[in-house]
């Protein structure tokens, strides 16, 4: 194998990167007022919600699972932490409001690791079914859309720290916050796990809680996603993450990870979260109808899924004619 | 000096005794060969050594303490540890993460890369001049030759600094450098004190490394004796039991024609086989389990990849899918029954039919296939209850006769079996055998693999034996013997004989 072959396999984020300029310059071309600060910002303040709750589904997907909760789990954690707080809380009562938050979703997680590496039931058909009890509770605490945010709460969330958007700051703890992850034993048999269940028993890892683990880890991910996004939006909203589960699997993907777990990491989900708000962008800029974006994000996961099975045929064309 | 010390250990699995007696002595500074035959228990005694399987009774003791071994952890962590064949490694992570895998060396809460590296180093250093290649640690494994892999395995082993090491087949994909390099190290660790349990197909390098043999036959042990003062033909006469007379009452030889040609044919494990089998002839498929006989059958059924040649009643034929197979009238009956025969919640009736339907129309005659299907279960005496229970009420011999059933209805000329008598009992057996005998005599071409000696021995008139993917002989008639078998699946010969050889007659 060439040495760019074995540099892209091991840093699968690579080729999302290259992607990611290449929207980039699209958007530049059809936006010429992309680079300017308060356009980055506001570009950066949508990512990152869903740049975290990709974060989450790399982590539950690489260890050989699925999480098709985790929009209704951001539902939840929003609903709770609106119910919680009032437009005039003070930092500590907020501080309690997003532990607790961050509790829920750690708990929902828990509920789904439960079925999944307990019970052993079906990840994608447990999640999809817990996806409705999330969502039913979420609907049970703020039947309307409403509550509201402290001013201060969201007006921090669109500043600057020297010059620098806030957001850019949480995405830049969002990506230090895997690299640690990675480096401990757990993020470390995420990787065994999803790679061969088999050989990570026969080595004496303990594959049950690794899967309860990798659950848990996606509900703290998506709590966190959730207070970003109440932030950001300053209100709450029983449906607000419906369209996210989708998004946040897109991203996964586009990222470079395989869906069958084992390979892959979050910094390319982190990535593919860019590069999927960049079409939106461009979609908007080109004059496309905005539903062409449910297309859009149904061809990218098509050509994803295809994109290493074309290679392979390609590659043994290419052998049988030798 | 360690010293493990197994006794009379037992393990039943459902009606099968798989090891009725098990006694092992593996001391330190000592190289112990595990011999048998197929079906002796010899795997089965080294997976309850090293935690893998539970023994039903006996005990084993550690330095003459009484232990309890539950899992492979356990195992580990009372100094035991295995080379697993290819079962241990995780093919996208890197040779150091996969060598440290579960023990990995911590500093400050994070994984040590460094540190894993740098011992991955040392370790692989140790193999470094049998290398073809340079091997590193940060080399993913799925880039591994299966020789390269296997070494990492071992070094995986001795990452966990064993006293008790067992080496289960450790040389199987080993080139011949890798083998000279592995004997050097495990005379080096003898010498430091580890004991080590040695497991090969190769009597060869079981006469080279090991100093003791125990030796099993039908789950007990039959004795242990020093390796230098014993004969090869000694000791497969122990693994045997004795001179058995050659079968005499099997069919005639078949008529001078063939119905299925093969010649140099190479497929995943096999490697340049020739045989041909005559309309109704039964030849079987012997040698140890896992040397390439089931790559063998799937090639012939169209489901792995091969090169050579393959003629059916004259005719050269293509078969690159099973459909392509099936066409040629070419049948598979597989030994993993859940697996590759049977939709187990489907009914008995849509699993004999599965291959047969364009036979049925396009609206599909539902009356007469259910009508076919029911002739099918009485010719076979197959027992169920109503043809549209699901295939998974049945019974072990019930199933496999379904399986026997589906291929049947579409009347194959070649039928291919692979271990299909494995798991079933004596009863369901017999009917079995007298069934294939019917097939026979009605001019099938069969040919048989089976991991069941004892069978082969009775049921065909010729026996080709492979050991490492390579014809090794061919036996018939008074060649034919359970030691000449043995022999041959060890690459040996028995009384000097161990019937046609490859080389010299087995090719046309």
């Amino acid at each position: 194998m060439s040495r760019l072959g074995i540099l892209l396999r091991n840093h699968t984020w690579l080729v999302p990167l290259l992607l990611l300029a290449i929207a980039v310059g699209v958007n530049v071309y059809l936006q010429d007022n992309f680079f300017m600060q308060r356009v980055l910002n506001g570009n950066l303040r949508v990512m990152l919600p869903l740049m975290i709750l990709a974060v989450g589904q790399a982590i539950v997907i690489l260890a050989g699972g699925i999480d098709l909760s985790v929009g209704a789990m951001v539902s939840l954690v929003n609903t709770v932490f609106v119910t919680l707080i009032s437009a005039d809380s003070g930092g500590l009562e907020l501080a309690g409001a997003m532990l607790v938050g961050v509790g829920v979703g750690a708990l929902a997680g828990a509920v789904n690791g439960l079925c999944v590496a307990v019970l052993r039931l079906q990840p994608i058909v447990t999640t999809y079914a817990t996806s409705f009890i999330f969502a039913g509770l979420a609907l049970a605490i703020l039947p309307r859309p409403g509550g509201s945010v402290p001013r201060d709460l969201t007006r921090f969330y669109r500043d600057y720290i020297l010059e620098v958007p806030v957001a850019a700051y949480g995405i830049a703890l969002l990506i230090i916050l895997w690299l640690l992850l990675r480096r401990t034993r757990f993020g470390h048999h995420l990787y065994a796990v999803g790679g061969n269940d088999e050989a990570a028993r026969a080595s004496g890892v303990r594959v049950g809680l690794v899967r309860f683990g990798s659950y848990v880890a996606t509900g703290v991910f998506s709590a966190l996603a959730a207070i970003a996004l109440t932030m950001s939006i300053g209100s709450g909203n029983a449906r607000i993450g419906d369209d996210m589960t989708l998004s946040s699997i897109v991203a996964v993907v586009l990222g470079g990870t395989r869906l069958a777990g084992g390979r892959g990491g979050a910094i390319g989900a982190v990535i593919g979260v860019a590069i999927l708000s960049i079409i939106r962008n461009i979609i908007s800029f080109a004059g496309i109808p905005s539903w062409y974006q449910t297309l859009v994000d149904a061809l990218i996961i098509l050509a994803a899924l295809a994109g290493p099975g074309l290679v392979y045929l390609i590659r043994r064309q290419r052998n049988d004619g030798n | 000096m360690t010293r493990l010390v197994a006794s009379n250990v037992s393990k039943q699995y459902g009606a099968v005794r798989a090891l009725t007696d098990g006694n092992i002595e593996i001391e330190g500074g000592r190289v112990t060969a595990l011999l048998g035959a197929n079906g002796s228990g010899k795997s089965t005694l080294g997976k309850i050594i090293t935690g893998l399987v539970r023994p039903d009774s006996g005990e084993l003791t550690l330095d003459g303490e009484r232990v309890t071994i539950r899992s492979p952890k356990d195992a580990r962590r009372l100094g035991i540890t295995a080379v697993y064949q290819e079962l241990s490694l995780v093919p996208h992570m890197s040779v150091a993460h996969n060598i440290w895998l579960g023990q990995e060396p911590m500093r400050r809460g994070g994984i040590d890369q460094k540190e894993m590296r740098e011992r991955s180093g040392e370790l692989l250093e140790l193999f470094s001049a049998s290398f073809s290649t340079r091997v590193t640690p940060t080399m993913r494994v799925s880039d591994l030759t299966p020789g390269e892999r296997q070494i990492i395995e071992i070094l995986k082993a001795m990452a966990w600094r064993p006293r008790i090491l067992i080496l289960d087949e450790a040389t199987a994909s080993l080139d011949g450098r890798q083998v000279e390099r592995l004997f050097e190290l495990v005379a080096q660790w003898r010498e430091e004190g580890m004991g080590l349990a040695f497991v090969s197909h190769r009597m060869e390098e079981i006469a080279r490394v090991a100093d003791r043999a125990v030796v099993l036959r039908n789950g007990d042990t039959v004795g242990e004796v020093d390796v230098a003062t014993t004969s090869e033909a000694q000791l497969v006469q122990m693994m045997t039991g004795g001179a058995t007379a050659p079968h005499t009452t099997r069919q005639r030889a078949a008529s001078g024609e063939k119905l299925l040609e093969v010649e140099g044919l190479s497929s995943g494990r096999v490697r340049d086989i020739n045989l041909s089998v005559a309309p109704g002839e039964l030849v079987g498929i012997g040698g140890l389990q896992g040397q390439g006989q089931a790559s063998l059958l799937l090639a012939l059924f169209g489901a792995e990849p091969y090169r050579g040649t393959i003629r059916i009643a004259g005719k050269r034929v293509n078969l690159s899918t099973p459909r392509r197979a099936m066409r040629e009238g070419v049948a598979y009956v597989p030994g993993d029954r859940g697996a590759e025969g049977l939709l187990p919640v489907r009914s008995i009736l849509e699993n004999l039919q599965l291959p047969s339907w364009h036979r049925y129309g396009l609206l599909l005659r539902q009356g007469k296939a259910q009508a076919d299907a029911m002739r099918a279960v009485d010719e076979l005496n197959i027992k169920i209850g109503d043809i549209e229970d699901p295939v998974r009420t049945l019974s072990g011999g019930n199933a496999q006769k379904v399986v026997i059933g589906k291929w049947l209805l579409r009347k194959p000329r070649v039928l291919l079996l692979n271990d299909p008598t494995k798991g079933i009992d004596v009863g369901a057996k017999a009917e079995f055998y007298a069934l294939l005998e019917r097939l026979r005599d009605a001019g099938t071409a069969i040919l048989f693999n089976s991991s069941d000696d004892e069978e082969l021995l009775a049921l065909c008139q010729k026996v080709i034996v492979l050991q490492d993917g390579q014809l090794r002989a061919v036996l018939e008639g008074e060649a034919l013997t359970h030691e000449n078998l043995v022999a041959a699946s060890m690459g040996t010969a028995a009384n000097g004989s161990a019937g046609r050889s490859a080389d010299s007659g087995g090719r046309p």
